[in-house]
């Protein structure tokens, strides 16, 4: 291939498509869209002030608590509140679906409530718009548009013979046109890293990771640009006429974006099926109580223990312990039940992660589902992320409980029973000094380690892609 | 005629092709209504099983003790669905359809979420309504454009010209047998649902069905009235796509997203942290002050007098409880507030936008909506109060778990939906219909004068 003769067929490319009058209403249409979308994001985001503000008035609430038995303070708990990835303002993810607070609190894992679609009408199902939503979805339609006619509209008014006569080769007309339509998606296409761009460094939370995150981001949707130019290209070199060029390109478009996604999605659901909330509640709490019930004195499991407990000290008694005995026993159940817990919940999890596995399966046969779900995972708003969150809420919610039991062995005398009054406390000192919940987002790396498939397939495309031209290139006619 | 131009159609690649695609993803459709009625009936089954068996071992370690008794005890209440709802699942997987509520303080156990796989809900239910509000425009649309244009394009429109009485009959003739050939599909899906999924054929199941119908012939108008701008048939099928999109993906979200920023509900989580607080702050105050409060709510339970304020007191205990749903009040009613607003929005956005109305309206008839949920909340907290109020005085009384008829706490079953007026449901459609008729018609006119 001459580079003189692509570029020129390029460049011929661009300046035949500003000839329409409707690639200036697609590049009006788009910026509207994005200036929307961003802002929408920007205002999603800032649900994090509201969010920031509940947890510092939770811990103020925490850290107000008087002099208190360690137990009542177990109880009287924490909050965990979700904040947004700084990258979430350019895709939404799975975000509007997810929890966003949840009670922290012994003995008890309490779900994540109030996701953004709990209080939404089904208008949310429709979708929403994000300035990934438009890259993924609306650019690859205009490109389509753009495009369609690149090669068969030269075929059925002549210029492709005059073309070939003169010595240029398929290679070069197919490339070239290529490079022309992918020339006019970077167009489309430069706002958006513009302001994606602005955004991120507006932002003062934003780290060197979340830097690296967009660079991979932006990189990512040049290529799913590049493929689907490609794409274009080849299809209206294999198509008779533009319409037929036209009507599989919009085919496609639906069969992709449309139709698969939900159809896999359900597919999916369908052949893994997860235990209803109450099977999954009775399920951890058979196996706790299968251990032995903390709460029962008589529980011959617990006795076990209390016996070889007074051994090792050498007593008769409870009482007669260095330390609270209740609090050691709460101890003990809460390991185990949090434990039990934990198990329960990654099995949950695995199993929803099968759910999605076809979805993530067929983005070898769907680049548009490869890039949705690279995107998610880049921006910190897929499942993994939220997985990880629920994690150290959870982790969280186990120190704090701890802690206090820790407290009244420490603290609370060995035969005391009862945590009600002012009689039996802890200094409230020790509420200030136990750390407050701070969420850490996961790294790019697992990020991009926990779709390792979609990252192959975005590659994948992109080398079929090339295939595809070669192929056209020897294969095309000029009839 | 009407035959011929039905058999030449039947044999064309898109009407196939299309055709396949609907029947199968309808096949699948009602699957996944089907597999949606099955999974809520079995919620329901495990909950009424697990109730008694619930009670039964909580009387065993307890039975001596009623306030710590129903310090552990649930009680169910369960929004049993529609067979409709197969049809139209709606918010119906996002929002849970049980609730097991002790009777401590409500605001911290009604918001429980439900386990659903978020990935799930984000890339939504492949229910009939989808298939209806989604894929049958693109069919309209794939069957239509070219009505007129593959005549013109193919060469026969002037053979119609020179023999057909009139054109526009003709036209005509050809988008009927294409509207009776999608309505039958749809019909057959429909009768295909009523029979798997039980539905029963009353009014509410007419309004669904013509409703849809509304709907599809929305679409053919609108479709029509492109065609007969008589352009070429790319410019047709790039028309209504964009028509598609706007109508389908783009104005719904453009919307939610506004009403997503501009009705943010904060008071959700503010709610959250002020119930913990207005229980759990009253351990280290006066009992006094608590009861006083909590007797300003219940006076006929204020000859119970005040505890000693050393130890612990049962009475006592519930009255904080209480005082975390009284304190928390008004953040909940600022949230409600906002929903409420919410969902207002939608509906006044949703009767200039087909493809919204017509989702919302199937949502409301199979009793899956925002709406029917907030009005199970609502009946939650009245199930609450009326359990409460027939145990507070037990417990103050200083009863005994056996003065109580446990096999009277089944769980209770309900049935929602919201308020469904034919006139609403239609309106809008047919006034879109109108709308669409008439510029056809216009340009019909404007064709025969030039």
């Amino acid at each position: 291939m001459r580079r003189e003769v692509l570029l020129l067929i390029a460049r011929q490319f661009w300046a035949n498509a500003f000839k329409s009058k409707a690639i200036y209403f697609l590049l009006g249409l788009t910026a509207v869209l994005l200036l929307y979308a961003a802002y929408s994001g920007f205002r999603y985001h800032e649900q994090n002030h509201f969010r920031e503000g509940h947890q510092e008035m939770a811990r103020e609430s925490w850290e107000s608590n008087p002099d208190k038995h360690p137990h009542r303070m177990a109880h009287f708990g924490t909050f965990a509140f979700r904040l947004k990835h700084p990258l979430s303002t350019f895709d939404f993810g799975i975000e509007s679906f997810t929890g966003n607070a949840v009670f922290l609190e012994a003995h008890k894992q309490n779900t994540t409530n109030f996701s953004e679609a709990s209080f939404s009408t089904s208008l949310i199902r429709f979708g929403e718009l994000s300035m990934a939503m438009i890259l993924q979805i609306i650019l690859p339609l205009m490109i389509f548009f753009i495009g369609y006619a690149a090669i068969v509209a030269d075929r059925e008014n002549g210029t492709l013979k005059i073309l070939l006569t003169q010595g240029t080769s398929w290679k070069e007309i197919l490339y070239g046109k290529a490079l022309g339509l992918a020339g006019i998606s970077l167009l489309f296409y430069l706002p958006f890293v513009l302001i994606a761009v602005l955004m991120l460094a507006l932002e003062e939370h934003a780290t060197a990771d979340d830097w690296t995150r967009l660079m991979v981001i932006l990189i990512t949707y040049l290529l799913y640009l590049v493929i689907l130019s490609m794409i274009t290209i080849v299809v209206s070199a294999s198509s008779s006429t533009s319409k037929n060029a036209l009507v599989k390109l919009l085919g496609l478009w639906l069969l992709l974006i449309v139709v698969l996604p939900r159809t896999a999605q359900s597919v999916g659901t369908y052949l893994y099926p997860t235990p209803t909330k109450l099977e999954f509640r009775s399920a951890i709490e058979e196996e706790v109580i299968q251990f032995g019930d903390s709460h029962d004195p008589n529980d011959p499991y617990y006795q076990s223990i209390k016996d070889s407990v007074l051994q090792v000290h050498n007593v008769q008694s409870t009482e007669e312990l260095p330390f609270n005995y209740s609090g050691f026993q709460m101890f003990t159940g809460e390991k185990i039940s949090a434990e039990i817990y934990k198990r329960h919940q990654g099995m949950l999890m695995q199993q929803y992660q099968k759910q999605n596995q076809l979805t993530k399966w067929l983005a070898v046969a769907n680049p548009y589902l490869g890039i949705k779900s690279l995107s998610m995972s880049l921006c910190g708003t897929d499942l993994a992320s939220y997985i990880s969150f629920q994690l150290q809420a959870e982790d969280y919610r186990y120190q704090l409980a701890q802690t206090m039991n820790e407290l009244q062995m420490k603290y609370i005398k060995a035969n005391v029973a009862s945590s009600e009054g002012q009689v039996n406390v802890v200094d409230a000192k020790e509420w200030k000094a136990f750390p407050d919940f701070s969420y850490q987002y996961p790294t790019v790396g697992q990020a991009i380690q926990n779709d390792a498939l979609a990252t192959a397939s975005v590659l994948f495309w992109l080398l079929l892609c090339i295939g595809m031209m070669n192929h056209w290139s020897d294969k095309a006619s000029a009839l | 005629m009407y035959q011929l131009l039905l058999q030449q159609f039947l044999r064309t690649k898109t009407c196939q092709l299309g055709l396949a695609l609907v029947l199968i993803l309808g096949i699948l459709s009602i699957i996944t209504g089907k597999q949606f009625l099955l999974d809520q009936e079995k919620i329901a089954s495990q909950v009424a099983a697990k109730q008694g068996e619930h009670i039964e071992r909580n009387l065993e370690l307890h039975g001596d003790d009623l306030p710590l008794l129903l310090y552990y005890l649930k009680f169910s209440l369960v929004s049993q669905p529609y067979p409709l709802a197969g049809l139209s699942i709606g918010q119906k997987d996002v929002n849970p359809s049980v609730q097991r509520v002790t009777i401590l303080t409500l605001e911290g156990q009604k918001y429980d979420a439900d386990l659903v796989n978020p990935t799930k809900l984000l890339y939504g239910n492949l229910d009939l309504s989808f298939i209806i509000v989604y894929l049958f425009p693109l069919l309209i649309i794939a069957f239509t454009y070219n009505l007129f244009s593959e005549e013109a394009e193919s060469g026969t429109w002037k053979m119609v010209n020179t023999m057909a009485k009139s054109t526009i009959q003709f036209l005509l003739a050809k988008l009927i047998v294409r509207f009776l050939l999608l309505a039958s599909v749809l019909l057959l899906l429909l009768v295909a649902g009523v029979l798997i999924m039980g539905i029963s054929i009353n009014g509410i199941f007419l309004l669904f069905t013509i409703s849809s119908i509304l709907y599809l012939i929305f679409w053919f108008v609108l479709c029509f009235w492109i065609v007969c701008l008589r352009r070429n048939s790319n410019f047709n099928a790039l028309t209504l796509l964009s028509f598609w999109l706007i109508l389908v993906i783009l104005l719904p979200a453009f919307i939610n997203n506004y009403l997503t920023n501009a009705y943010p509900i904060p008071e959700a989580l503010s709610t959250m942290i002020k119930q913990r607080d207005g229980y759990h702050k009253k351990w280290d105050s006066e009992k006094r002050a608590t009861m006083v409060k909590f007797y300003e709510d219940y006076p006929q339970l204020k000859h119970h007098g005040f505890p000693p304020e050393e130890g612990f007191d049962w009475p006592w205990y519930y009255a904080m409880q209480h005082l975390g749903d009284l304190e928390s009040r008004e953040e909940s009613n600022a949230m409600q507030e906002k929903i409420r607003l919410r969902e207002e929005m939608s509906r006044l956005c949703a009767r200039f936008i087909p493809s919204l109305h017509i989702q919302l309206a199937h949502n409301d008839m199979a009793g899956t909506g925002l709406l029917q949920h907030m009005n199970f909340l609502a009946l939650t907290t009245d199930f609450h109060k009326k359990t409460r109020l027939y145990f507070y005085p037990k417990i103050f009384g200083n009863e005994s778990p056996e003065s109580v008829n446990w096999q009277d706490f089944q769980p209770n079953q309900i049935q929602l939906r919201g308020e469904i007026s034919w006139f609403t449901v239609l309106m809008p459609l047919l006034l879109s219909i109108l709308l669409f008729s008439g510029l056809s018609a216009m340009q019909i006119r404007k064709d025969l004068r030039a």
